[in-house]
């Protein structure tokens, strides 16, 4: 865990009655993606707003770089956020906003330029803000946290808004990033946002971490994945899973389901073993099932009607 | 665990450095991009001036002679005295030349006046002394004068019994040092004495003529062998409430056992007449006097003294522009409020935070770039009101208290520091209240209400609203001298403050200081 | 009407500023009526009418009553909500209307109670600062038909300046821009006619002025010395209400939202 840019331990913060945070910890680590994912008010943006300290937690620490995000000398060096696109003053153009925060941290007009031309704002950044669409705002608040060239990056739902082009970009621009050695932190409550571009995965539901894991492990350990294969050495092949962990059922002629292990390691397994094994089918649920199971009670307002919480 | 490559940690490669200028800088350049906030300024100091002007525009001054339309001028200047201030010299003396070292001495037995009940409005033609009761002013004057010359405004040396302060020797109008206390009758006559020995003059008195004390020396500057010297009376208007003008008043004085011995000539004649008068002062009647066996009857009006603004003289001070001052205060009020609630409007605030967390110290940047911006607006508003409501006033007939341009420095540095602090001070609400509306409100009516509410009540009321609520920073206007030795309303309206200006200016900064700590601890705590 | 009145009604009561700003009128005419009646003594120069004197909080609790005017509309400007406002009921017009019906209704109630308590305090306080039957001021009384027409008044004028306040924030549409305008408007005119030594310009700028005329209401003696009599006096802050809530509602009818 040492190698984690941003590292969050036990979180806990109420609002009156409301658990937002109920011992969240996590980390992020570097070089890779990592997508939080939750349903709305699950507790992502608080988590967010916590690690840049903008909002005190009851109990829990949540450090950058080994440091409170409030004791660092040079925030914008050590962490790039986009929280909200739209915390624009609206009669300032998006140019002048990138300029105050760069003045912040003694940085030059030149580095303002240099980041609207990375996000690809362009000429637009001398119009005011407040007539800027949701994607400009997007690529603006993008820009604003590129300043300061930092290792660590939290977004806040950066795809909100944006057109399918600037969603490709998006994801090109960010996947980029990691691969420079960056930690990215991108929060969703759509799935489907993250599928495809995120390496590691933390499911957050009703303020609690329901999943910190890769991809294909959450996917895994859904219930109700398996595998089905057929084998003219059924006996075998069983008791070759078997011993690896996997519970094996016959499911008719030289037919067996597997579950609790992954296609491809079953077919390594058996053909490590010499079994035979003429087709193979992986019946697994979709990422999206997979979140779905595992956050299907954690939704705020899903929860609030079945359990009739008075608040 | 999946493998995660243990990439190289990425560190940033732009130099960066943060501190408080470069804090300074971001609030700076936030405020400056953002162009209502920059004309807001500009219309601050344009208020200032503007409303200044008007104010200086509908104030005339003036006489007129003969019947409408007769011929009209404006107020001639204010008698200004050895120092430079300006001064009252109006009074009635009795008085013979006096040549080299010598004394004079006399007995005053009574001294007795009359207020007009007319107020300031003694019509010609009318006879002031049945339009009039009787009563003494606490300030009438009976005593000895010694000068140099006659000319209005330059220097001398007296001793004199008071309506209600005792014996007194005052000089070149500001100076004045008690002597015998009690007030003068028949039956407790007062003896005063002037001694002039080179270019000191000695005041002295004394109950009885026997036993001599003496009230204090004056020294006049390069006097002439030859001065006059005599019995003056004079009678300075009286205060009414705190209205701004007063009653004219009117005091005759007894003299006996008048003595003048001199080194050289002496023995002349006595003459009386009405020095200084015209119509800068509001008098009661021409004086008088009448020379018996048993001494001297003198009789007169006005006053000898430094002038105040008020109950007897007109005139203007010549820092005009609190009106002006109210109005862009008004203004940066909106402004300071603007400038916090921005940041609260559509979370920009979390930006600003996340850039730099130390909270209290965004809040001193705001404060700092604000005030800073509203300062350099202000002064040079004051700065421009002062010199173009001088030039309006002058040419519509008032005559002006003379002012030192240090004073008036520090006239136009004040109302710019008070228009800055009072930016602040909305600031510092706002990020209290996180409404502009509430922040203005409150700043409004803690500054601009209480001022209002001084110039319409009577007495201890409206000095305490001037010296508790940030409205005390007004006194920064103040460009006038309180004398101890003129009855006057020493009132706001008439320009004086119950406060010093730095000590109402350090209330308005306490205020301000005491809502910024707040601020301070409020946006610490509270989540962004 | 009604429904658009029951919305802003809903409006209004589901978020606490406008309660707070009715409480400040309150708190804000009694609490200085009351320090004037507590601490001004008879025959010590300056205002002399005991009923004037005990409304004299009248300069502080406007502009809470302006603010609550301002809020009311500029409000909703400043969170973009008007749009959802007028895409619900897109008469405009009807929008401004029930609002300032509204408004009526809350600074009216809010006024009542802050000019009775002030009247109430004036008639305890002042006699010990010397306002008594001995020195010939009768004791405040409701019974009075002058110190009634100054009650009523009083209310009425609050209820006024909240309109001017609700006129100028559709004018302007900035809660900070409009709060600075509406009190520049009424604080001004009486430092300009304290400024100014002509007695001319000084009596021309207190007959245009909304605050000082508008306040002629609550004078109950020497009514003839008045610039204006009480009753003109508030029809000239009407006049500046009406002429707001006039500009105010052709900028709202005609501008984009």
């Amino acid at each position: 865990m040492s190698t984690a840019m941003v590292e969050v331990t036990e979180l806990r913060k109420r609002y009156g009655a409301t658990r937002a945070l109920d011992g969240v910890t996590f980390g992020v680590e570097p070089g890779r993606i990592t997508g939080f994912v939750g349903p709305n008010g699950a507790g992502k943006s608080t988590t967010m707003r916590v690690i840049l300290g903008l909002d005190a937690v009851d109990s829990g620490t949540a450090l950058v770089g080994g440091h409170r995000y409030e004791t660092l000398a040079e925030p914008l060096r050590a962490v790039g956020a986009l929280l909200d696109a739209g915390a624009l003053q609206h009669n300032r153009s998006g140019r002048n906003h990138l300029l105050w925060l760069a003045h912040s941290h003694g940085l030059p007009a030149a580095r303002v330029d240099e980041v609207i031309d990375l996000v690809g704002l362009g000429p637009a950044a001398r119009r005011k803000a407040g007539g800027y669409s949701l994607g400009m705002r997007q690529r603006l608040g993008i820009a604003a946290a590129m300043l300061g060239d930092p290792p660590v990056l939290l977004m806040d739902e950066p795809f909100n808004g944006m057109d399918p082009e600037g969603i490709v970009w998006m994801r090109g621009f960010l996947r980029a990033l990691a691969a420079q050695g960056r930690a990215v932190l991108i929060s969703s409550h759509l799935m489907s946002e993250l599928q495809d571009i995120a390496d590691h995965l933390i499911v957050i539901g009703r303020g609690k971490v329901l999943a910190d894991t890769s991809v294909e492990e959450l996917v895994a350990t859904v219930s109700g994945q398996w595998v089905t294969l057929r084998t003219s050495a059924s006996s075998d092949a069983s008791r070759v899973l078997t011993g690896a962990g996997g519970e094996v059922n016959p499911s008719g002629v030289d037919v067996l389901t597997v579950t609790g292990l992954a296609p491809q390691r079953i077919v390594a397994l058996l053909g490590e073993a010499g079994v035979p094994l003429s087709e193979i089918a992986a019946h697994r649920a979709s990422l999206e099932e997979a979140y779905l199971a595992l956050t299907r009670d954690a939704g705020e307002f899903h929860a609030a009607a079945t359990e009739g919480v008075a608040r | 665990m999946s493998a995660v490559e243990t990439a190289p940690s990425y560190v940033s490669r732009v130099p960066a450095r943060t501190g408080f200028p470069q804090l300074l800088h971001a609030e700076w350049t936030k405020f400056r991009t953002v162009r209502a906030w920059v004309t807001t300024t500009l219309v601050a100091t344009l208020v200032l001036i503007g409303l200044s002007w008007f104010a200086a525009n509908g104030s005339h001054a003036g006489f007129c002679s003969g019947p409408p339309p007769g011929s009209c001028h404006g107020e001639p200047p204010l008698p200004v005295g050895p120092d430079g201030e300006a001064v009252v010299d109006t009074y009635f003396f009795v008085h013979q030349p006096l040549t080299g070292d010598g004394s004079i001495t006399a007995r005053v037995t009574a001294l007795t006046g009359r207020i007009s009940t007319e107020g300031n409005a003694v019509r010609a033609g009318t006879n002031p002394f049945t339009e009039s009761r009787p009563g003494l002013a606490e300030w009438a004057k009976a005593g000895l004068l010694l000068r140099p010359s006659l000319r209005t405004g330059s220097q001398y040396a007296a001793v004199l019994a008071t309506g209600s302060h005792g014996v007194r020797m005052q000089s070149d109008y500001v100076h004045d040092t008690a002597g015998l206390a009690g007030a003068v009758s028949a039956t407790s006559p007062r003896w005063l004495r002037l001694t002039r020995v080179g270019d000191v003059i000695t005041g002295a008195d004394s109950a009885d003529g026997v036993h001599w004390t003496t009230v204090t020396t004056a020294r006049l500057h390069d006097l002439p062998s030859t001065v006059q010297v005599g019995l003056f009376v004079t009678s300075p208007a009286q205060p009414r409430g705190f209205a701004a003008d007063g009653e004219p008043t009117y005091a005759t004085g007894h003299f006996d056992n008048v003595a003048v011995s001199a080194a050289g000539a002496s023995g002349s004649a006595w003459v009386g007449g009405d020095l200084g008068g015209g119509p800068s002062y509001r008098t009661f009647a021409r004086g008088s006097f009448q020379q018996a066996a048993g001494g001297f009857t003198v009789s007169g009006s006005g006053d000898i003294a430094p002038a105040v603004r008020g109950a007897g003289a007109g005139g203007q001070p010549a820092a005009a522009g609190l009106v002006g001052a109210f109005a862009a205060l008004i203004v940066v009020a909106v402004l300071g409020a603007l400038f916090m609630t921005s940041e609260y409007r559509r979370g920009l605030l979390r930006t600003t935070f996340a850039a730099t967390p130390r909270r209290g110290r965004v809040l001193a940047a705001k404060a700092l770039v604000l005030g800073a911006v509203t300062f350099v607006g202000g002064v040079v508003g004051a700065v421009i009101a002062t010199a173009v409501s001088r030039r309006v006033l002058l040419a519509n007939g008032n005559a002006l208290f003379p002012m030192s341009g240090l004073t008036e420095a520090r006239v136009a540095i004040g109302l710019g520091a008070v228009v800055a602090v009072t930016a602040v001070l909305a600031l510092a609400v706002a990020a209290i209240t996180r409404r502009s509306t509430d922040a203005v409100v409150a700043v409004i009516v803690t500054t601009v209400v209480p001022y209002i509410l001084s110039m319409t009540l009577s007495g201890s009321v409206g000095t305490w609203l001037l010296r508790l609520t940030p409205a005390a920073g007004f006194a920064v206007e103040e460009s006038l001298t309180r004398y101890h030795q003129v009855a006057n309303s020493y009132s706001a309206v008439n320009g004086y403050y119950p406060l010093s200006p730095l000590a109402g200016f350090a209330v308005l900064c306490a205020w301000t200081l005491l809502a910024l700590v707040v601020a301070r601890r409020l946006l610490r705590r509270r989540d962004a | 009407m009604r429904r658009a009145l029951h919305a802003e009604w809903t409006k209004l009561r589901t978020v606490p500023a406008p309660a707070g700003l009715a409480l400040a009128v309150v708190v804000l005419t009694v609490g200085v009526g009351a320090l004037v009646a507590a601490t001004v003594h008879a025959g010590g120069g300056g205002q002399q009418d005991p009923v004037h004197l005990g409304l004299m909080g009248l300069d502080a609790g406007q502009a809470a009553a302006a603010a609550l005017g301002v809020l009311v509309m500029a409000g909703e400007y400043a969170n973009g909500m008007v749009r959802t406002t007028l895409v619900a009921i897109p008469r405009r017009l009807v929008v401004l209307a029930s609002k300032a019906t509204l408004l009526t209704g809350i600074v009216a109630v809010a006024a009542t109670v802050g000019v009775l308590a002030s009247l109430l305090a004036a008639r305890l306080l002042l006699p010990g600062g010397g306002f008594t039957a001995a020195h010939g001021f009768a004791l405040v009384s409701l019974g009075h038909s002058t110190t009634l027409r100054a009650a009523v008044g009083s209310v009425l004028y609050l209820v006024l300046i909240g309109w001017l306040g609700l006129g100028v924030a559709a004018a302007v549409r900035d809660t900070a821009a409009a709060t600075g305008t509406v009190l520049g408007v009424l604080y001004l005119f009486p430092m300009l006619s304290a400024a100014v030594s002509d007695p001319h310009w000084h009596r021309h700028l207190d007959q245009i002025s909304p605050m000082t005329g508008g306040q002629l209401i609550t004078a109950t003696t020497d009514l003839p010395s008045l610039s204006l009599t009480p009753w003109q006096g508030l029809g000239v802050l009407a006049a500046w209400a009406l002429g707001a809530l006039i500009v105010g509602g052709a900028v709202l009818k005609l501008r984009d939202a």
